[in-house]
């Protein structure tokens, strides 16, 4: 297993042909615009040598018996899950923000238990070839990111309809020793700083649409790949110094970049689904199903240091024991633990899938992320509230320096005693860093958006099962329990309570 | 081929074991009465049992859903019981529409009294 220093120096080994602002950026390590999403990553590796925090950052390989990092792992049980979700948590509190490391674990273990599927149906060799590219993955210690939202274009045409043939991925040739594929996928987390990109599907396919049924890994700098790294909220105040960043040293979401394929070729040995269209819904749902399970942890994560600084600067500011701050900061605490309590339930309601690994509950999964999509900006709404509007007014690091106005500023912001002005600020540009910016839409848009969790909780919910329940307490159909315990027919029964009813009239008084 | 005698003189017994029901995706005891009705009909004579102190030849683990309580409790506990799992709309490894579990489950019990093994 790497560390997060070994980490970070391996990715000076690729050569990414990424771009940024119009420019290309020769090294992806010492880009300063990338540094913090580098730093989140390289948590995921540091930790998993920490004592305090193997228990969770660490798993034994089921191909080799070998401890590896939990983010290359298969789950082989109800406890794996559960200690997904808790090692979530913890790097979302260690970071306070995206750790990026989480979508290359789901699309491992979502290609694991689909290839499985295929060659049951099929009897293709999808299960062995993946094993035996985990098997380097887990031998390496790689950063897979997961690619699987297409640009989409036009969405109410399906891909093979689109203008642009390149607007989904998609296979253009099939050569004997491995395929050529071209396309496009959108906001990949950790793109730039991965070893490798796992592809898959974003949608469900129809036989039209076979070649865009597609599931492949390859090295995140093969020939004909190119990144164009994604703007966030204030991302050039990385550039500015310091302090106005928010949180310089780990960022703001996972670092998202479009990624370019142009006639990439994989060998066969690395193609995971080609053609098989009626995979694709699994695929997609087992990933989404993996991924919303992990909001419940990160995001969870992230609260627990937001709501940690909405208390240290209602304590800086002297408001901590008013009621109403007290109320906030308690609802906040609740709607964390709430989400984080869906997380844990749908890891504990998990299930084995026919290929050994263990998956989530799908309908607890995506009742997790639809809680994600609201509580997250309900309680950074409360974090704003608490902190006050400073948070989007404070003079920059530029300013506090300047002599000419630092002495002013700094004596104007000092709060009770005890509490340095300049880490008031840097509390306050942590919270605005957390709450105003892209974290909230990635809330809402990550791991798909509510309208396809809202899809997948109509379909599972079971409503028929729920009307029937209605129907037999309401007496429209028979209740064999009722029966048991009044030890007649319900019909009979009833006969018999109206004629004792018969004539009594409600007493008045 | 088995020592056993076949079907046609010997009785075999199934175990039925429910799981707790807490929010089952599928009517349990539905599929069941279905399933016995069905062995009835072709004339398949089975003892079944829901006694847990009583040892049968295989055992029907019947859970609402995927996650299969039960599993953890028998399988688990006994490497070498004979049984087959229903997981809400999945028996064993395969998806079968609540509907047609009746149906699937005969066909499967059929399958493991005829068995060489058994």
């Amino acid at each position: 297993m790497m560390n997060g220093k070994e980490y970070i120096d391996s990715l000076r080994d690729l050569n990414l042909e990424v771009y940024f602002l119009g420019q290309r950026i020769k090294s992806i390590v010492d880009e300063p615009m990338f540094q913090p999403h580098i730093h989140t990553a390289a948590m995921t590796y540091n930790l998993a040598h920490n004592p305090e925090h193997q228990e969770i950052m660490t798993a034994t390989s089921h191909l080799t018996g070998e401890r590896i990092n939990r983010f290359t792992h298969i789950h082989q049980s109800i406890d794996d899950l559960v200690k997904k979700v808790r090692m979530m948590r913890l790097l979302g509190q260690k970071t306070g923000t995206c750790f990026q490391r989480c979508v290359g674990l789901d699309g491992l273990n979502a290609v694991y238990v689909t290839t499985y599927d295929i060659d049951q149906k099929h009897g293709t060799n999808y299960h062995e070839r993946f094993k035996n590219y985990l098997l380097e993955v887990q031998k390496n210690d790689w950063m897979p990111s997961g690619a699987m939202t297409d640009a989409r274009g036009d969405r109410s045409l399906r891909p093979s309809k689109q203008k642009h043939p390149d607007t989904y991925l998609h296979i253009k040739e099939r050569l004997e020793d491995g395929i050529i594929v071209s396309g496009m996928k959108a906001h990949i987390t950790g793109a730039i700083n991965s070893h490798e990109i796992i592809t898959m599907p974003t949608r469900t396919m129809g036989e039209e649409d076979r070649d865009f049924a597609l599931s492949f890994a390859i090295p995140a700098d093969a020939k004909g790949v190119t990144y164009i790294f994604s703007r966030q909220t204030n991302d050039t105040r990385r550039l500015d110094g310091v302090l106005d960043g928010g949180n310089p040293k780990y960022g703001i979401v996972g670092g998202e970049a479009i990624i370019i394929f142009k006639d990439v070729f994989v060998p066969w040995e690395r193609v995971f689904m080609a053609g098989e269209y009626e995979f694709t819904n699994e695929l997609v749902e087992t990933f989404a199903g993996y991924h919303r399970s992990n909001y419940g942890g990160c995001k969870v994560g992230l609260a627990d240091v937001v709501i940690g600084g909405s208390n240290w600067i209602a304590e800086a500011h002297g408001i901590e024991r008013a009621s109403h701050i007290v109320d906030k900061l308690t609802e906040m605490i609740a709607m964390a633990e709430t989400c984080w309590s869906c997380t844990l339930a749908c890891s504990y309601e998990g299930y084995r899938t026919s290929s050994g690994a263990y998956h989530i509950h799908p309908l607890l999964a995506n009742v997790t992320k639809l809680n994600i999509t609201r509580m997250v900006y309900e309680w950074m709404r409360l974090a704003q509230d608490v902190a006050g509007g400073k948070i989007i007014t404070l003079p920059s690091e530029k300013d506090l320096e300047n002599p000419e106005t630092m002495e002013i500023l700094t004596e104007c912001f000092a709060g009770k005693e005890g509490f340095p002005p300049r880490d008031i600020i840097k509390m306050l540009r942590l919270i605005e860093n957390m709450s105003v910016g892209a974290g909230l839409p990635e809330a809402m848009h990550g791991a798909g958006s509510p309208a396809a969790q809202k899809i997948m909780i109509a379909r599972r919910s079971g409503i028929d099962k729920k009307m029937e329940l209605a129907k037999i307490i309401a007496g429209i159909h028979k209740d064999k329990y009722f029966e048991n315990i009044i030890g007649k027919d319900e019909t009979a029964h009833w006969n018999e309570v109206k004629k004792k009813i018969k004539g009594k009239k409600v007493q008045i008084y | 081929m088995s020592d056993r005698p076949s079907l046609a003189y010997y009785m075999p017994s199934i175990g039925i074991r429910y799981c707790g029901g807490c929010n089952p995706q599928i009517d349990r005891s539905k599929v069941i009465r279905k399933a016995k009705e069905g062995l009835k009909k072709i004339g398949l004579k089975v003892d079944f049992c829901t006694d847990r102190e009583i040892t049968t030849d295989i055992i029907l683990l019947i859970n609402g859903c995927m996650h299969a309580c039960l599993e953890e409790e028998y399988p688990r506990k006994d490497k070498t019981l004979r049984y087959i799992s229903i997981k809400g709309e999945m028996v064993g490894r395969q998806y079968v529409e609540e509907d047609h579990i009746p149906e699937f489950l005969i066909k499967k019990i059929v399958d493991l009294f005829n068995s060489p093994s058994h």
